[in-house]
């Protein structure tokens, strides 16, 4: 590297930011400008957000809240809501295409976008290995009450489970699945998006109807066994399935009027998606005490519906919507992972054979198959529990860094341009790191420690190998 | 060494003709006509049940090498020509069987009516001959209008149907339709059969690839024109719900463009083509928007290489492959597997 005229100091090199420009749409006929509505818009943030976690997150939740987890459900639907607001104005001051990374390269520096990027691998990687935990409880469930069919235990569940196996393998091989599609370039439409959501409010509803039938509000009788506290802690349990509501902010520059539509749609999906978690919640806490929750497997909802109707119809009927629509739910996830590192492979962050295009397939092939074997392996070992809690801790940080992105940009350049601001500055984005600060502290000190460990060991591989190889770096020298 | 031109005696069956004869021409080959016509039953029947049906399969054979005499009659011909009415159960399998009993060098064969116009069609025979030919497979778009860009306006197709149907087709947005369909059945036809001004080869940065454009080169030195290099990149459809934004594929698609660019200039610095070659990517939303992103001439062939997964020594369309013919305006000759060539 020959040095540059103004010796690049290792504070300069730290806090450089990636231009901004515009992202490169192909002017083509076919490209979709300014045409999304605010329900298209909606229904990309239920599709997204629905399916990671509500359909196996009860389990873990409920212990740690009690019947008081409805609560916990509102607070993470708040925080994540504060936080998907804030998300709508980075997105469109920044006009880059992508996630919370490429916010952050353009706005705080290389090093904090190398920290979110870290916090990424987890909202979309670990979050991938846990929906496909989930998945292969409710194939389980299916595959036995449809066929009788008793998978052995070694094979459904990690070693470390509350009741071990050996390997996870149905989640290993719906990772598989999803990386032969993605390999050959499968991609969801958006119609079949809208059937997803479809498939997944409707079975949601089904189980909200059938245990209302069998509701007992004795069980809510000891509403919070573990307080406030412990509503926090099952909060950021929950905050696992409010994941994807940030896609609406995505969209932000094909959005009509986004000043209007943006605010409206995130709140449309959070209103769905919040009534019917708490719904589920509450219909759920109603059939059994609360106690009963704990243990039980990954197909919860699934197992609910039999105790209440005596039958296993209906719980089949929900297992196979569950598989189904996390199926797709997997396969989007691991899809935005594997951009996620496209991008930073682009952007010189890591290796370049994160950003090489297969001239077969033209999909990042290698990129695919990296991450769908660490995805596989984290799914196969790994029980869900621990999953569940990196990717909150994971995602509750990369939301604070965007809430805080807001105002430092808004300090720095009050000038530039945004197409959607967020209503109550300054409130909402400093509510926005409050609500997710509190969540955060309430987390196990064991999460913490691996999460420290692991974006210090990111930080780290940044350090030997981003900070030389970046493109800035490049393009400067 | 012949040009095998698989004709189908229909009013507008000329596609084929027309290509075969820019081969013969290209190449300074015969041209062989083969019409496969129904075959008769081997064992003899009592009472020569069958006569009729074979009076009728020698008809249509007749009928096809006089309409296509006729045809390049017209086209004022300068190579020799011959016509075959070879019965046969599967006209793919017997054009092959043509193929390697006259030393065929090149099998050309029309597209089906119904593509658009100025596009190739692949039939069913031409799906059959495109998985199993053993040598090169040229295919005709349907009605290229000879001198205007391809691709472009219906109403310029010549429609001289020699069995004086009138033209249905006419089409009357354009000005002066009588006249224009007039011209180009007279100077139309020279053009049409002409030779080939370039051919371009597609390119994947695949091995066989890199085979498929060393044979291209070395046919258009064979040939005398021009050849050009080009590689053709399709957006990756938008995954829905959009978690990482609207335009991830769009960054995909700039990554395969660079390195589309750095393996053209691998072929140059493998000498495999020359320094002067031009090298051209297409990039769209679709194949068609890919492949009109770069500029075709009127006497262009695209040559497209057989899939690696196909046997050796056979062409072997992948699937690829045969999406860009669907997209292609000019004709198209699809290789065989090239690594027997050499």
């Amino acid at each position: 590297m020959t040095t540059p005229r103004r010796p690049s100091t290792l504070r300069t090199e730290l806090l450089r930011r990636k231009p901004v420009r515009p992202p490169t749409t192909g002017s083509g006929p076919g490209e979709l400008r300014r045409s999304i509505g605010t329900l298209q818009l909606a229904a990309f943030g239920i599709g997204a957000t629905v399916g990671t976690g509500i359909f196996f997150v009860l389990s873990s939740a409920v212990p740690d809240a009690g019947p008081a987890v409805v609560l916990s459900f509102v607070l993470a639907g708040v925080a994540a809501g504060l936080s998907a607001l804030c998300y709508a104005e980075m997105a469109s001051a920044v006009p880059v295409s992508g996630s919370t990374y490429s916010y952050a390269y353009a706005t705080l520096g290389e090093v904090v976008a190398m920290g979110v990027a870290a916090c990424l691998l987890l909202e979309y990687g670990v979050s991938a290995a846990a929906v496909a935990v989930g998945w292969s409880g409710y194939l389980n469930e299916a595959l036995v009450n449809i066929t009788g069919i008793e998978l052995p235990q070694a094979i459904l569940a990690a070693p470390w489970d509350s009741v071990p196996g050996v390997v996870n393998l149905p989640a290993v091989v719906l990772v598989g699945l999803c990386m032969v599609l993605l390999i050959r370039g499968a991609s969801e439409s958006a119609r079949l998006n809208a059937i997803m959501v479809a498939i997944k409010l409707a079975v949601l509803a089904m189980f909200v109807v059938i245990a209302f039938t069998a509701f007992d509000a004795d069980n809510f009788a000891d509403f919070a066994p573990f307080g406030t506290a412990g509503v926090a802690t099952a909060a950021g349990v929950i905050f696992f399935s409010f994941i994807g509501l940030d896609a609406v902010s995505t969209a932000g520059d094909e959005v009509r009027d986004p000043q209007r539509t943006m605010p409206r749609a995130l709140l449309i999906a959070l209103a769905v998606v919040i009534t019917f978690y708490v719904l589920v919640a509450v219909s759920a806490v109603g059939t059994q005490p609360w106690q009963d929750f704990e243990g039980q497997s990954e197909a919860g909802l699934s197992q609910i519906l039999n105790n209440v109707t005596g039958s296993a119809v209906w719980g089949t009927v929900l297992a196979v919507g569950a598989v189904v629509s996390i199926f797709s739910v997997t396969l989007v996830v691991l899809y935005g992972q594997t951009r996620i590192l496209f991008a930073m492979g682009r952007d010189g962050m890591l290796p370049p054979l994160f950003s090489r295009v297969s001239p077969r397939t033209r999909t990042p092939v290698q990129n695919t198959v990296v991450v769908c074997v660490v995805v596989a392996l984290l799914a196969a070992f790994v029980p869900l529990d621990h999953l569940v809690d990196l990717v909150s801790i994971g995602t509750l940080t990369a939301f604070i860094v965007v809430s805080v992105g807001v105002i430092v940009l808004r300090r720095r350049e009050p000038d530039l341009p945004r197409g959607f601001t967020v209503p109550g500055y300054p409130v909402v984005p400093i509510l926005s790191v409050l609500v997710c600060g509190y969540i955060l502290l309430s987390l196990h000190w064991v999460t913490w420690l691996v999460f420290a460990a692991w974006v210090a060991l990111f930080l780290l591989f940044y350090a030997g190998y981003g900070r030389r190889h970046s493109a800035l770096a490049r393009e400067r020298a | 060494m012949t040009v095998v031109v698989g004709h189908l005696p229909r009013p507008d069956g000329h596609g084929a003709l027309d290509l075969g004869l820019r081969f013969a021409r290209a190449r300074g080959e015969p041209m062989l006509v083969v019409t496969v016509v129904p075959r008769q039953w081997s064992t003899p029947s009592p009472a020569r049940v069958d006569a009729e049906f074979g009076e009728y399969a020698r008809r249509v054979g007749a009928e096809a090498a006089a309409s296509a005499g006729a045809y390049l009659a017209a086209a004022g011909v300068d190579v020799p020509v011959s016509y075959r009415a070879v019965p046969g159960r599967s006209v793919a399998s017997t054009l092959v069987e043509v193929v390697q009993e006259a030393g065929g060098t090149v099998l050309v064969v029309g597209g089906t009516a119904d593509a658009p116009p100025g596009r190739i069609g692949v039939g069913t025979t031409a799906q059959k001959l495109l998985h199993a030919a053993p040598v090169g497979v040229a295919l005709a778009p349907r009605d290229r209008s000879p001198d205007s860009s391809p691709g472009s306006s219906p109403g310029s197709s010549p429609r001289g149907t020699p069995d004086g149907r009138p033209d249905s087709r006419a089409d009357s947005t354009v000005d002066g339709t009588v006249d224009r369909a007039v011209d180009s059945t007279v100077d139309g036809t020279v053009d049409r059969t002409a030779g080939f001004g370039r051919l371009t080869v597609a390119f994947s940065d695949s091995e066989s690839s890199v085979r498929t454009v060393a044979a291209t080169a070395e046919l258009a030195a064979r040939l005398g024109v021009a050849l050009r290099v080009a590689s053709f990149g399709v957006r990756n459809p938008t995954m829905y719900p959009p978690e990482v934004g609207l335009h991830a594929e769009d960054s995909v698609l700039d990554s395969w463009a660079d390195q589309a660019v750095e393996a053209q200039r691998r072929l140059v610095s493998g000498g495999i083509v020359g320094a002067g070659v031009p090298r051209v990517i297409g990039t769209g939303t679709s194949w068609d928007e890919a492949v009109a992103a770069v500029d075709w001439r009127g006497d262009e062939l695209l040559v497209v290489g057989s899939s690696d997964s196909g046997p050796l020594a056979r062409v072997f369309l992948g699937s690829r492959a045969s999406k860009l013919i669907r997209a292609a305006p000019v004709p198209v000759l699809v290789l065989p597997h090239p690594s027997s060539r050499s």
